[in-house]
């Protein structure tokens, strides 16, 4: 097997056990810590689209993980302005 | 011409293993701490740091540089509205 390719499956399995991880800390008891658990499981799925698009060659992979990225971070900051109060 | 493709491949094998290797170590992180802890939220956005600069080299490795400089613009300034709404805002219980 091809080194890259294997160490892409390797990146792959970490990031699906940090996604398992946000998740479980977004759904504690408090709004900050959903904020988190969020913006960390935002970026770990728009880093396992750019890998799907990278292994299986599936363009519009790119376009989501772009949303995800741009849309992530500002969800949370204007959540973060309602927070705050 | 082959050996310069291979070890490129090697560059960039090399960096995606480390940056799964700090995701990992940041998913142990984040779960670890109990929430009981005083001020926890503080050392979790720290923790998240880690993982979005592992992301960040990741896209750059995988050929997406826009993906990963606007995604290193706009990291910092939502963990410190995260970490500002928390010190000002009315959330005491944690």
């Amino acid at each position: 097997m091809n080194l890259l390719l294997l160490s892409q499956y390797i990146l792959l399995g970490s990031l699906a056990v940090f996604a398992i991880a946000t998740i479980r800390i977004a759904t504690r008891k408090t709004i900050a810590m959903g904020l988190v658990g969020l913006s960390g499981l935002s970026i770990a799925v728009a880093t396992i689209l750019i890998l799907v698009q990278n292994i299986y060659n599936i363009g519009f992979c790119r376009d989501i993980a772009f949303a995800l990225v741009i849309l992530g971070p500002v969800g949370t900051i204007a959540f973060s302005k309602v927070l705050r109060g | 011409m082959i050996s310069v493709i291979d070890t490129i491949e090697l560059i960039k094998s090399v960096f995606l293993i480390l940056s799964s290797i700090f995701v990992v170590l940041s998913a142990i992180g984040i779960i670890r701490y109990k929430d009981d802890l005083e001020r926890v939220l503080y050392a979790r956005i720290h923790i998240l740091g880690v993982a979005d600069v592992a992301c960040i080299i990741a896209l750059l490795v995988l050929g997406e540089p826009l993906l990963a400089a606007s995604y290193f613009i706009f990291a910092p300034f939502a963990s410190h509205a995260i970490a500002n709404a928390y010190y000002y805002g009315e959330e005491k219980n944690d």
